[in-house]
């Protein structure tokens, strides 16, 4: 069995701590391009979404020379003693900077959508930049940010080229499921790799089942309501404190 | 007190105002892209004047040479925005909650209810904005404006986005709002009737600079010049020389025209011999009489549109040169007189109702 259960365990691991640093990331950034007005803005806007555009190799490979002996990180982490190249973190950085364009995309676009007006009375009404961000602009962008993390973490989970290239094929410790699935067809192992297809497949079609229910219709939207079923609403109930002083 | 110096420069368009509010309504009266808006986003610290001083109460918010800048949520200003901005995501009751800050939950929930008491919004606080009327969304709007106690209150066109009913029923309630609110407020709007019922004082914007601040009475009765005067609703102008000045009252040539046009000087102090100055009549003010007079002027019916309760007519004076002056007349359809394009009438222009504009 471990030769299924540790790919499931490694890309496990993998994509949950990917998809929190894409999330906190993704959201960082967006939120300053969203509203940067500066001339380099097309600049840093490419440089965000470039992973997406070149092919996996390739960004694994820029990776590999970056964090290797003789790249600027490599030689950084080298006065620490640790490297991260052929290691689980390197599964990590890869499958992060190819979900990271699908996160930042997302949540740029709908947190441009977000009429600035209403974020401005929110500022008059004593809000700081943080409360505006996780009271206003987070909940009203929050169909789109949940999009580009539901995106990326499919993304993650699918991450094949730039971890192969960074974190090679070591078993139990950087093959992730699709890195398995490649080998174990190379190997002519068909029954591995069936069965860690249909895992794939339960991942995949749990974490649509998982957007559908998040994305289900509020009370909120137009229409009758019934003014109790507001504490169902899972976007107020995260948000219970607002009224509380603070 | 309110005291405002603002100066921010864009390209093609320059805001430079100065003005004060304290403890009344003011009224920014000005066509679309005057600097309404922007001097009330100035004054709430949401976009930052090139120069200038903004000083609210006893706190200085803005002021340029000392490098004074304090961020919005610090100046305590409530903002009613023209869409409203209402948070799609809360409820009404929640909206209004927003912004009260250090207080406990009792204390809270008791401002939110005098507030939905105040603002006729009972049983609505559960609803979300969309469930709302225009309206009410406005009423939710001005309670969350005010919840945090602000100094004064900005009002930005609150009433452009309502049909005529709503929009006077709200009115009262913004006239209603003084027993309860003592601070200062501004309302911008582009409509004068508006600001004159809601308003003690108005300030005219005109290409980003303010043409007239004044007690509105002063404003529509003495306009400084011709773009305030058109502001302020006079449909009629003739310019002419002064000719005689005898006991306030003036006598203006009108070249054209083959008597002197007698006017009250209203104020005027400054008047000369030889002047030469543009006379301004309201069309409501101009009657319909059946002899010729003093200041009466026979004019050809040209064209009638039928109001409600007037009918507006374009009468072509008759001139004795190449001069030609259209009057817009508005009489009450009670004392209108039987009209037939065509026909000459006898107009009376009111000595005393008419304005002397001297630029």
């Amino acid at each position: 069995m471990n030769e299924y259960l540790s790919p499931l365990w490694i890309s496990l691991k993998t994509v949950l701590v990917t998809t929190a640093i894409t999330f906190v990331l993704g959201i960082a950034a967006a939120r300053w391009m969203s509203r940067y007005k500066g001339k380099f803005k097309p600049v840093i806007d490419g440089a965000f979404i470039l992973p997406l555009v070149l092919p996996p190799t390739v960004v694994g490979f820029g990776l590999l020379l970056s964090m290797g002996k003789h790249g600027w990180i490599g030689k950084f982490l080298a006065l620490f003693h640790t490297s991260v190249v052929f290691s689980w973190p390197a599964t990590v950085i890869a499958a992060a900077v190819m979900s990271f364009p699908l996160m930042y995309m997302t949540t740029r676009g709908a947190f441009e959508q977000v009429d600035i007006n209403i974020e401005d009375a929110a500022r008059t009404l004593g809000a700081g930049e943080w409360k505006v961000l996780y009271s206003v602009t987070l909940p009203m962008a929050w169909p789109g940010v949940l999009a580009g993390t539901i995106l990326s973490f499919a993304r993650s989970l699918g991450e094949f080229g730039a971890t192969l290239m960074l974190a090679g094929n070591i078993p139990g410790k950087t093959t992730t499921i699709p890195v398995a699935i490649y080998f174990a067809i190379v190997d002519g192992n068909m029954k591995e790799a069936d069965i860690l297809i249909i895992i794939v497949l339960c991942i995949a079609l749990a974490s649509l089942a998982l957007l559908a229910y998040l994305k289900k219709p509020k009370p909120r939207d137009r229409g009758l309501i019934a003014a109790n079923t507001v504490s169902s609403d899972i976007l107020s109930a995260g948000r219970k404190g607002d009224t509380r002083p603070g | 007190m309110l005291k405002v110096e603002i100066n921010r420069t864009l390209s093609g368009f320059k805001l430079d105002v100065a003005f004060s509010v304290n403890g009344e309504v003011l009224g920014i009266l000005g066509p679309s892209g005057s600097g309404k808006t922007m001097t009330l986003l100035c004054i709430a610290g949401l976009i930052h004047p090139d120069k200038g001083f903004i000083q609210l109460n006893d706190r200085v918010l803005f002021d340029s040479s000392r490098k004074v800048n304090l961020p919005p949520k610090d100046r305590n200003v409530g903002f009613v925005f023209q869409n409203y901005a209402l948070f799609p995501h809360l409820s009404a009751g929640k909206n209004i909650a927003y912004g009260i800050r250090n207080r406990s939950r009792e204390e809270v929930n008791h401002r939110v209810q005098v507030l939905i008491k105040n603002m006729d919004l009972d049983g609505l606080q559960n609803r979300y904005p969309q469930q709302l009327s225009a309206g009410q969304q406005q009423r939710v709007a001005v309670a969350r404006a005010l919840a945090p106690e602000p100094e004064i209150l900005l009002l930005d066109e609150p009433f452009s986005a309502l049909d005529s009913l709503t929009k006077e029923q709200l009115e009262m309630q913004i006239l209603d709002l003084r027993q309860f609110y003592k601070g200062h407020i501004i309302l911008v709007t582009h409509d004068l009737a508006e600001a004159y019922r809601l308003s003690s004082r108005i300030a005219v914007y005109d290409a980003g600079k303010i043409a007239q601040c004044d007690l509105k009475e002063k404003l529509i009765s003495s306009p400084v010049n011709q773009k305030v005067a058109r502001i302020t609703r006079f449909r009629n102008f003739m310019d002419g020389v002064i000719t005689d000045i005898k006991d306030k009252q003036v006598s203006v040539t009108v070249p054209g025209l083959g008597t002197n046009v007698r006017v009250a000087a209203n104020g005027h102090r400054n008047l000369a011999l030889n002047q030469h100055i543009t006379l301004g009549v309201r069309s409501e003010h101009i009657q319909s009489v059946t002899s010729p007079g003093q200041n009466t002027f026979q004019g050809i019916l040209s064209s009638s549109v039928e109001n409600l309760a007037s009918i507006n007519c374009y009468f072509d004076l008759k001139t004795n040169s190449d001069n030609c002056y259209r009057l817009e007349a508005a009489f009450p359809k009670a004392v209108a007189p039987s009209l037939s394009d065509g026909m000459s009438y006898y107009l009376y222009l009111p000595p005393e109702q008419m304005v002397i504009i001297t630029n």
